[in-house]
């Protein structure tokens, strides 16, 4: 049935953005507006059900004044840190 | 200050139009954004479309069921008013419930929204190839069903319903899957 067919499994790229974004006073329409993307995509990307392109990973980390390696991995982030 | 209305004539959609569906979130037609809610209209939408492709089995219909007089006049006008509701009703709140995004062009869309939209219009390719192969074999049987041979009837609504589908699918494949639009 295809309206039973999953998405296409893939690798998931962990992030810190939510923390990130609220310790610069952020909301999610201002990150999105920053970037250049709906605020529903930042919710998406937030909650891991996304992996951003290249272009976008760099456009978030610049806009919350951080580097790629700290926003994103591959492997989950420990919390706290 | 008004930056002039760009028109999509391919898609069928101006820049305003897309922009204000996207952003709005406080609207009237707030209620058609839960999945749950999108999926009756989906429903409700693929049953308009059913049953006016049934318009071309009408005249059988009335033929094998004996329906005479005004009675049929009566089941036609009832059948015809609830299908101009769900298609052409269903349609155009299918359009707001998905924010026009199966439709739009990559410039007024982000990333995600672009990936969501191709993904729409994969599955809904794939439906279509489906549709058609149903349609192949009401052809292949069509003359044991009798459906494509009474007197007035050359399978027009078929053909009106499946075009209609060509529009409608990805849009509703959209509003099917999308856990949020």
């Amino acid at each position: 049935m295809l309206f039973l067919m999953s998405r296409n499994p893939e690798e998931p790229v962990y992030n810190r953005i939510e923390e990130a974004r609220i310790s610069l006073g952020l909301t999610r329409q201002d990150l999105a507006d920053k970037v250049g993307v709906h605020y529903q995509t930042i919710g998406y990307l937030e909650r891991e059900e996304y992996s951003p392109s290249l272009v976008l990973a760099l456009r978030i980390a610049k806009s919350l004044n951080q580097e790629v390696s700290e926003l994103f991995s591959l492997t989950p982030f420990k919390k706290g840190k | 200050m008004s930056k002039k209305n760009k028109i999509y004539w391919f898609e069928g959609v101006t820049e305003k139009g897309v922009k204000s569906l996207l952003n709005e979130e406080d609207s009237k037609f707030r209620w058609l954004r839960p999945q749950r809610n999108r999926r009756v209209l989906v429903v409700f939408l693929a049953l308009g479309l059913i049953l006016t492709s049934m318009g071309s089995y009408w005249p059988t219909l009335k033929n094998n069921l004996n329906m005479t007089g005004p009675i049929s006049g009566v089941i036609y006008s009832v059948t015809a008013v609830f299908v101009i509701l769900a298609v052409i009703g269903g349609y155009s709140f299918l359009l707001i419930a998905v924010r026009s995004i199966a439709d739009s062009p990559d410039e007024l869309l982000d990333e995600r929204q672009i990936a969501v939209r191709n993904t729409s219009f994969r599955y809904a390719y794939f439906i279509l190839g489906y549709i058609i192969l149903a349609l192949l074999i009401l052809m292949i049987f069509g003359p044991e069903l009798q459906m494509f041979q009474s007197e007035g009837n050359d399978g027009s609504y078929v053909v009106i319903a499946t075009l209609f589908a060509c529009a409608a699918l990805p849009s509703m494949v959209m509003a099917w899957r999308e856990r949020d639009i």
